[in-house]
């Protein structure tokens, strides 16, 4: 019953805002179906997640900009901003909300569904969440060296010698791993193959 | 006590020390640690769920899945693993869509699981009224010349409906066991922001800024050293503590030490038994002095 009732509430507020056309709609009822984006249309502007965002100098839009423009269903915007893969999850914001918006959740949604539907323009960050499920898959754990090389800049010489110092701080301590882990991985496949069936549904 | 033990992918390997220095204080506190068989990477934080969010609920599950069978409450050292389990927890109990097509996957490997097991983080299960007292009673060097900045991140503390380890806001609880081993607490501005955690990866220069003010604000509110909770803020606060002095040109030398290595100082167990000799920025200075003697 109460579930109907958010439900009325929701439609209502989607048409005032203003929100008419069907695309933009769509967007919007798409995200709040998305894990963190249920309580979007709450959001009353208030700031709190702005404010205490540890990463918010380097984002194009702040955190509550880009609440805003989900509900105006901006959705090429949203999708292109820097602000979805600069956010750090530390749930600051999440915290503190005083509507209960579960911002971080929902920047790791919006990033699964640019990369599901090829949207990304800045690689680095989305190849990250591809390379570590790669190592994941292949050993069952993390293994960083392999991640790490991965992301290695040739052309770029002083990124290189950047990384080649902090790689031999970590070796003469002993903190670089060069074994892979070694686990009973067969079983990731087997996991791996029935999500993808799931998650495609 | 007899926990189910899941070190986590960094705290085997990168910071194998923070792993050792558990085992080394828990044995003194006689809490027993299995370790769970045949574990594998819990799926950290957004790192797999941002590309296949399914696949790494079910990551997560496997190990809880195992712990089950084992009947025995989980402990974990990483703050991180210990948020992405508990967040796998609480979607399995629910989301009930989640939970069958996870289940549906683990029947694959001959598993089942429905959220019931507790994940503890280490912290959690140190500081309990118990434990703390045995500490107290264990202590054999009183760290008194330390002021002890205790860093608790991100995953410790937030968010309160999943880590409910403390005050999200203004946490205390790894201070009292500062000042159970001797040392003074160190307030200070930085102590629940992020260290960049995973961005250090993809975006180093956000990160090593993110890591440079919470270094500098523990230095000046006073602190001669830096007590963390998690393998993933200890490589970005103790690591690239050479890089942020480089890329910023400033001196900072605090050492950063995790709360498991501070505690077996306390209790006089052997600097190398603790990996000290890991640390990046090197320790020795706040060795107690009648260790210095010896090492």
């Amino acid at each position: 019953m109460s579930h109907e009732k958010d439900k009325l509430t929701a439609e209502a507020k989607t048409i005032q805002i203003g929100v008419r056309k069907k695309s933009r709609r769509d967007f919007i009822k798409e995200v709040m179906k998305m894990p963190g984006g249920e309580k979007i249309l709450e959001c009353i502007q208030c700031g709190s997640c702005a404010g205490g965002c540890p990463t918010m100098f380097a984002m194009d839009y702040s955190p509550m900009q880009i609440i805003k423009m989900i509900n105006l269903g901006m959705k090429e915007k949203v999708l292109s901003s820097s602000t979805i893969w600069v956010c750090s999850a530390c749930y600051t914001c999440a915290t503190r909300c005083p509507r209960n918006v579960n911002f971080p959740t929902l920047m790791m949604s919006l990033r699964n569904k640019t990369i599901r539907e090829n949207l990304v323009k800045d690689c680095a960050k989305s190849d990250f969440h591809k390379y570590f499920f790669e190592v994941v898959n292949k050993y069952g754990r993390f293994h960083e060296p392999e991640l790490l090389v991965k992301f290695l800049d040739m052309t770029n010489f002083d990124s290189l010698l950047h990384n080649a110092r902090l790689g031999l701080r970590l070796f003469k301590r002993g903190k670089l791993q060069l074994r892979a882990p070694k686990i009973e991985t067969s079983w990731v496949c087997s996991i791996l193959e029935k999500t993808d069936q799931k998650e495609s549904q | 006590m007899k926990y189910a033990f899941y070190p986590g992918c960094s705290s085997h390997s990168t910071e194998k020390e923070y792993e050792d220095s558990t085992k080394a204080i828990c044995k003194v506190l006689d809490i027993e640690l299995v370790e769970v068989p045949d574990w594998n990477c819990c799926g950290a934080i957004d790192a797999v769920y941002s590309f296949k969010p399914l696949y790494s609920i079910a990551l997560a599950a496997r190990n809880l899945a195992i712990t089950k069978k084992m009947q025995m409450d989980m402990v974990t050292p990483c703050s991180a693993c210990y948020f992405t389990l508990n967040r796998t927890n609480k979607i399995l109990r629910e989301d009930a869509g989640t939970k069958s097509k996870v289940n549906e996957a683990l029947a694959n490997i001959g598993f089942n699981y429905n959220g019931s097991v507790r994940v503890w983080h280490l912290a959690d299960i140190l500081l309990s009224d118990i434990v703390l007292q045995k500490i107290k009673e264990k202590v054999k060097i009183q760290l008194t010349n330390l002021n002890v900045a205790s860093y608790y991140g991100c995953y410790l503390v937030r968010p309160p409906k999943i880590c409910n380890f403390d005050d999200p806001e203004h946490p205390t609880r790894l201070d009292n066991l500062v000042e159970t081993i001797g040392a003074s607490k160190v307030d200070y501005y930085g102590k629940t922001r992020c260290c960049g955690a995973l961005l250090g990866i993809t975006d180093e220069e956000l990160a090593l800024k993110m890591s440079k003010d919470i270094l500098l604000s523990a230095k000046n509110s006073g602190a001669n050293c830096l007590a963390t909770a998690c393998p993933v803020c200890h490589f970005n606060l103790d690591a690239r503590q050479k890089d942020i002095e480089s890329r910023f040109d400033i001196k900072i030398n605090l050492p950063v030490l995790h709360f498991t290595q501070l505690v077996g100082l306390a209790f006089g167990i052997e600097p190398k038994q603790l990996g000290l000799q890991r640390n990046c920025v090197s320790p020795r200075k706040i060795y107690p002095l009648t260790m210095t003697s010896v090492s």
